[in-house]
């Protein structure tokens, strides 16, 4: 609990130190926001008087202050590149991200315990050479240009999965909003023929985003599986009797995974954060398109509020591990009264 | 008497009573990277019900992959390439896997050396216990396993309440007696413990064998110990069997083995012993040299390069060695196999204690069972 407490609190120095230097570098970038919201056409006279009207005169210190109180009031300022506040903007995309990276996360993890347990659970010399070869090329293809040949494929010559239309058919209606996910949206709306459209559409970019993680993860999950199929207890598991798919899902499995858990846990972060590469690529409505397209345009607020966002993730999936580490790891587990 | 071949001496005692384990010309190798090793050369034995047998040697002579061989628990590269295994007459070379399961744990248990690496760190030791009892039991309900699971616990001697602990929270000899615990859990037949108390400190190693003795004897189990340590053979065994470079060099009762010590490596492994007798001041005799590689198959005698008797002469380095027996025959399976090794016919003690004539064997075969 007091350890806890402590990755908390050290959590939250983070998020503030990382708020601070996004802030200040943000500012003291070459470019002027008001010009650019006011035109090139506008007089100098007018451009100051935006400056003004959106608070860039004040000392930096101030202009911080301006920040960190409107987040904490839930008013985390005005994009003007989208003509819309910052709030809405992100109510309206991460949905749309999130969905996508759970996709993409839940074909990573999957995909990786399938191909590691493959090569693992009896020595495949063949089977492992092709997994790996795979992991390899997995870990150093681009996703952009992965992601244009599945849709070269997949949409245009095979024409079983959608084009780069986002999330669903332009024709279909996406389902009352409850959590933002449409495949669970339409689930509960009983929409099941707008969850299939959902559901194709989905899977493209999330196979394409899930690419990395997968050989990834399957070449970590493989040297913890060689790594523990070689200690005793194993042996020993058989030896009661067990069969060997028995002594290898009971023992060997958890133990290889336990030290998965944090890279699952960046891993997930990384992935629900959006990715502006496939989001492009996709015409996908999430968060990393409307992030890159802010930076571009200097968009400070949503920049900003990003970062700081992330930073939150970063540091609350940090402290869900360590917590998930005590719950399933008996060697971390901190003694508590009633054992003690 | 001598017989290059001792199958035909081994049937003769067998005729009255089946042996409960024999292994018949077992042949064990390892291929790495092309290379073939001989880990276990044709080793035959018989183990009788209730019976106590010491498998001695020093590292590397193939004792552990005897043992897995045993329960064909030997994982690639390791594969058993000739010989049989048969319990009660019922060949497990030839077994399924799942035949195989049903015999792994319940007739046959095995202790290994490192307590510490042989159980799941993720998992109570109760649960690890209970896994045994699950594995052959199917028809137990939840609460009659965790009866029988604190039982257990209780005659290895831990408090049930720890039941629910996790092996890091055990010393090393407490991680043994769990593992002793699931090795008994089903009563087995056999139980084959490889290096039991290597890993241990020697006060608690004393602890280990004697409760192991106890609870095996209690339920008649025959108990295979490996070890290289003669003293812990001399404490609890019947049977002694001297392995080097994966064949048994010399077999017999204990006390004939370590009185006549007739084989030069039984008598060199006797000398290497630390003994509370011997003067402590001078440094424990070794036996130079290593056990040979075993990667080509040996001609001559295996022990000739390291051997005070044979090291010069050609006939230990050119000729196999004759399997050499006693010309009374004794209760235990005894022999040699050293060109120059003989037993004195008016041998010490020996014949009294193990039984020199045949019909007595029968008798006191038959009361152990």
């Amino acid at each position: 609990m007091k350890s806890i407490l402590s990755r908390t609190f050290g959590g939250i120095t983070t998020v503030i130190g990382v708020s601070v230097i996004t802030f200040v570098f943000l500012r003291a970038l070459p470019g002027n926001p008001a010009r650019l919201m006011v035109g090139s056409l506008a007089s100098p006279h007018t451009v100051a008087l935006e400056r003004q009207a959106m608070g860039l005169d004040h000392p930096l210190y101030v202009q911080y202050w301006d920040f960190v109180e409107g987040i904490v009031r839930g008013n985390w300022g005005f994009s003007y590149s989208a003509g819309e506040p910052v709030r809405s903007l992100f109510a309206s995309r991460l949905p749309a991200s999130i969905e996508l990276g759970l996709a993409a996360f839940i074909f990573a993890v999957g995909g990786s315990l399938v191909l590691a347990l493959a090569v693992t659970y009896r020595p495949r010399r063949l089977l492992d050479r092709v997994v790996r070869g795979l992991a390899f090329l997995g870990t150093g293809t681009p996703a952009f240009w992965f992601g244009l040949v599945g849709l070269l494929v997949f949409s245009v010559w095979l024409n079983v999965l959608p084009g780069p239309e986002g999330r669903l058919a332009p024709s279909v209606i996406p389902p009352p909003d409850v959590t933002g996910l449409y495949v669970i949206d339409t689930a509960i709306a009983g929409q099941f023929r707008t969850m299939w459209d959902a559901l194709v559409h989905l899977v493209l970019p999330a196979v394409t985003l899930g690419l990395f993680p997968l050989a990834y993860l399957t070449r970590l999950l493989r040297v913890n599986l060689l790594d523990v199929s070689r200690r005793n207890f194993l042996t020993v598991a058989r030896s009661k009797g067990l069969g060997r798919w028995a002594a290898f899902y009971r023992h060997a499995l958890p133990n290889a995974s336990l030290p998965m858990l944090t890279a699952c846990g960046l891993i997930f972060g990384e992935l629900i954060g959006g990715s502006v590469v496939v989001e492009k690529v996709f015409d996908w409505p999430g968060i990393g398109n409307l992030v890159a397209n802010a930076v571009l345009q200097q968009d400070y607020s949503v920049v900003e509020i990003y970062v700081v966002l992330s930073a939150l993730a970063y540091v609350v999936i940090n402290v869900v591990v360590d917590m998930l580490y005590g719950v399933l790891d008996p060697r971390v587990r901190i003694p508590t009264q009633s054992s003690l | 008497m001598n017989a290059t071949s001792f199958g035909g001496r081994t049937t003769d005692l067998a005729t009255h009573t089946e042996p409960l384990l024999s292994v018949h010309e077992l042949q064990t190798q390892f291929v790495l990277q092309g290379r073939t090793i001989q880990a276990v050369r044709s080793v035959s034995f018989q183990l009788a019900r209730g019976e106590k047998l010491g498998i001695v040697g020093e590292s590397g002579c193939g004792k552990t992959a005897l043992a897995l061989s045993i329960v064909r628990l030997l994982e690639p590269p390791g594969r058993v390439v000739a010989g049989d295994v048969r319990l009660r007459g019922r060949s497990l070379m030839r077994l399924p896997e799942e035949e195989l399961c049903k015999v792994r744990g319940k007739e046959i248990s095995l202790i290994f050396q490192d307590p510490t690496d042989a159980l799941d760190p993720v998992r109570p030791i109760g649960n690890q216990i209970a896994e045994a009892l699950r594995a052959h039991n199917h028809q137990l309900g939840r609460r009659a396993i965790r009866a029988r699971t604190f039982e257990l616990l209780s005659d290895v001697e831990i408090v049930a309440d720890r039941a629910r602990d996790y092996p890091h929270q055990f010393s090393g000899g407490m991680q043994q007696r769990v593992m002793i615990a699931i090795a008994l859990a089903n009563n087995p037949d056999v139980i084959i413990a490889d290096e039991p108390t290597t890993a241990l400190d020697v006060t608690t190693q004393a602890q280990i064998l004697d409760l192991l003795n106890r609870l095996a004897t209690e339920r008649g189990s025959a108990i295979i110990v490996i070890t290289h340590n003669l003293g812990v053979i001399a404490e609890f065994c019947d049977t002694l069997r001297v392995m080097y470079a994966g064949r048994f060099v010399e077999a017999g009762a204990v006390s004939t083995v370590l009185a006549s010590q007739v084989h030069p490596y039984t008598v060199a492994l006797g000398e290497s012993q630390p003994t509370s007798t011997r003067s402590v001041k001078g440094p424990l005799t070794t036996i130079s040299g290593l056990p040979p590689s075993l990667e080509t198959s040996v001609t001559g005698c295996s022990f000739a390069p390291r051997c005070a008797v044979g090291r010069d002469r050609s006939l230990c380095h050119d000729l196999a060695p004759p399997v050499v027996e006693p010309s009374v025959p004794r209760r235990y399976q005894t022999y040699v196999e050293c060109h120059f090794a003989n037993y004195s016919e008016h041998g010490p003690e020996d014949s009294s204690s193990a039984g020199a004539d045949p019909p007595k064997s029968e008798v006191t075969s038959d009361d152990r069972g």
